[in-house]
Formats: structure tokens, sequence, C-alpha cells
């Protein structure tokens, strides 16, 4: 009985998918309004878990959607919408980062096993995170650091998977990677955060 | 189990992934070390601020953003000439300009004949020579 039922909702939703492409394809703006409001969250939920700052996640968000409404007519469904949105908002958030690491805007190469978390980042942090206490503000600091000091392709399939709880085989579509691949990934991802974390942990960081 | 050994696999039975026979050395070692204990509250409470952080409250003006955001990039798009425009008008050009370089050699080439260039001469000679047209001596005489 529960599995029927799944399978129905499943259903329902790639119906539901259908409907917002070719409604995006004809340019009905029901359409946009809805994929908007489908995709919103994850798609902020996913560029924050790779910028981690809130007012720059949203930014990305918004590129992503207008990368979305433009490219519409050329998707082929050859994959599930939301999969291909979540590429996009991947590729947007490296770009960024790309970019913002070109321009050597915030971390200036600083090893997470260094001298801990600048003032200016824990700053960044509380103000990002009102509310937090100082302590859970210099946790986080140091746990963006630990993750960012990951290879891309590590941060982006460990962080599909701990932001948004994505299968590894929904990873492996995103990534358009194999199974193992991204298996491997998530494995050395989790490791180097590990150890990364400890190094921090023995210099007492925190 | 050794600490390093322990320290290694942490992040891993946190999240109950281990088999199940390690599971029960990393429990058991764990319940006999201290410090590594600590190290996995410490692991535990860090990787905690990913379940806090994740889904942040979206600004409730986000679609009013987005729309903006895309009305303001629409008349650039349009601004944009279609592919064919972009090809053909410079080809275009570059064919006037052939054809003017063409038609400058063509008009300004000059007919290479001896016989020309002297009769072209005696047309122009007598205008510019006065000599020819008035002696000296006829001048002298006067």
């Amino acid at each position: 009985m529960v599995g029927v039922l799944c399978v129905n909702s499943y259903r329902e939703f790639l119906v539901e998918e259908e409907n917002i492409i070719k409604g995006l394809q004809a340019g009905k703006e029901p359409a946009f309004r809805e994929l908007v409001g489908t995709y919103q969250q994850m798609v902020v939920n996913t560029c924050f878990g790779m910028v981690h700052n809130k007012e720059d996640a949203e930014d990305l968000a918004q590129e992503v959607f207008i990368e979305v409404y433009r490219s519409v007519p050329a998707f082929r469904s050859d994959s599930k919408l939301s999969t291909w949105v979540y590429r996009i908002a991947v590729n947007k958030s490296l770009n960024y980062l790309r970019d913002r690491k070109r321009k050597g805007f915030r971390f200036s190469g600083e090893s997470i096993s260094g001298a801990g978390t600048s003032l200016s980042n824990l700053a960044d942090e509380k103000s990002s995170r009102p509310g937090a206490g100082l302590e859970e503000a210099q946790r986080a600091a140091l746990l963006y650091k630990a993750i960012d000091g990951l290879s891309e392709k590590q941060k982006t399939a460990f962080t599909l998977n701990k932001y948004e709880e994505l299968s590894y085989k929904e990873i492996a579509n995103v990534m358009e990677l194999s199974l193992s691949s991204v298996e491997s990934l998530i494995h050395r991802a989790k490791k180097n955060l590990q150890k990364k974390l400890y190094a921090c942990y023995k210099k007492r960081c925190i | 189990m050794k600490c390093k050994t322990v320290h290694k696999k942490i992040i891993f039975y946190l999240e109950g992934s281990l088999p199940e026979n390690e599971m029960k050395k990393v429990q058991g070692h764990l319940q006999e070390c201290s410090a590594c204990l600590s190290f996995a509250k410490d692991l535990e409470s860090t990787l905690a601020i990913i379940e806090k952080e994740r889904y942040p409250e979206v600004n409730p003006y986000f679609y009013t953003r987005v729309r903006a955001g895309l009305e303001n990039r629409e008349p650039e798009q349009l601004q944009k000439k279609p592919a064919l425009i972009r090809i053909l008008q410079p080809a275009l050009f570059a064919m006037i300009l052939l054809l003017g370089i063409y038609s400058g050699f063509k008009i300004g080439k000059v007919p290479f004949n001896d016989s020309d260039v002297q009769a072209s001469e005696m047309e122009i000679v007598p205008y510019l020579n006065e000599m020819a047209s008035e002696p000296i001596e006829s001048f002298l005489m006067e």
C-alpha cells in the first residue's frame, strides 16, 4: 500500500515537473512563479552550503533562476528538472567561488591548522548568524574553512549529501559522475574534513 | 584499537556507517579513552552546525527580486542582434571595402604608353610653356 502511494506521488511529481517545463517553454509567468516557489529553498540551501553566506546564497539563487528561465527552451528532459536546477546552482556557486578566489577576497590562503579563525572571518560569521554564541560562531567558521579546504568535487559531493541530503545516485546524476566516483569522493571528503578538524582540535582553535 | 586508528574512523562512527564489529570496537575504545571521547564530542558539535544551518529562512520577496532581475536583463537580450545579421553585416562591409579598393585601382590606373604620354604632354605644354606661344625675339622687338 505504501509502495503504491509512493509510486503515485512520484508520478504526480513528474507530471508537475512536466507542466512546469511546458509552461516555461511557452513563456508563461505562472509556470515561472511555480518553479521559483518549488525550488527556491533547495537552490538557496545548495548555494548556502557552497558559499556559507546567506546574502551571497540568495544572490546566486537569483542568478540560477534567471539562467533556468533563459535556458529552458533548450532543456530536452534528458534529466529531471530538479537535477538540472541543482547542476546550475552548483556551477554558479563554483564560478562565484573561483572569481572570489581570483580576486583574493576573504580567505587569504590561511590553513585550517594554522593560527585559527581570523577576527574578520569571525565577525562575518557572527553578523551572518545573529543570535549564535561566540563558540558556535567559531565552530561554524572552522567548519566552513575546513569544507572550503576540500577539492571542488569533494566539496560539491559533500555539500549535496549533507545540506540537501541527496542520495549518492542523485549526486552522481547532478555531477555527471559514476556512482563509485561519488562514493569515493564523499568518503575522502569526510576523511579530509576529520583530519583538518582534528588538527584544529589538537591546537585548541576553539 | 589504537587512538590513531580511532581518529580516522570517528566521523564514520558518529554517522553510524561503520560495520557492526568496528562500531563496537570504536565504542569500546571511547569508553576507555577520555582524549578520544573528547575529540568525538568536539567533532559531533562541529558537524551539528550543518544541521542547524540547513535550510536558511528565505527572503519573502525573493520572487519579486528574481522577476526584477529578469526584467532588467531582458532589454539587454533584445538589443542583441540575430546571428545572421551579426555575420552578414561585417561580410557586407568587407565586400564594400574590397570593391572600393578595386574600383580605386581601376580608375587610377594610367595607361603606360609613350605616344600617349607625349601626346598628353603636347596638350599640356602650350599652356605652361610661354616661350612656345611667345618667342623671346618678338618680345624683345616689341
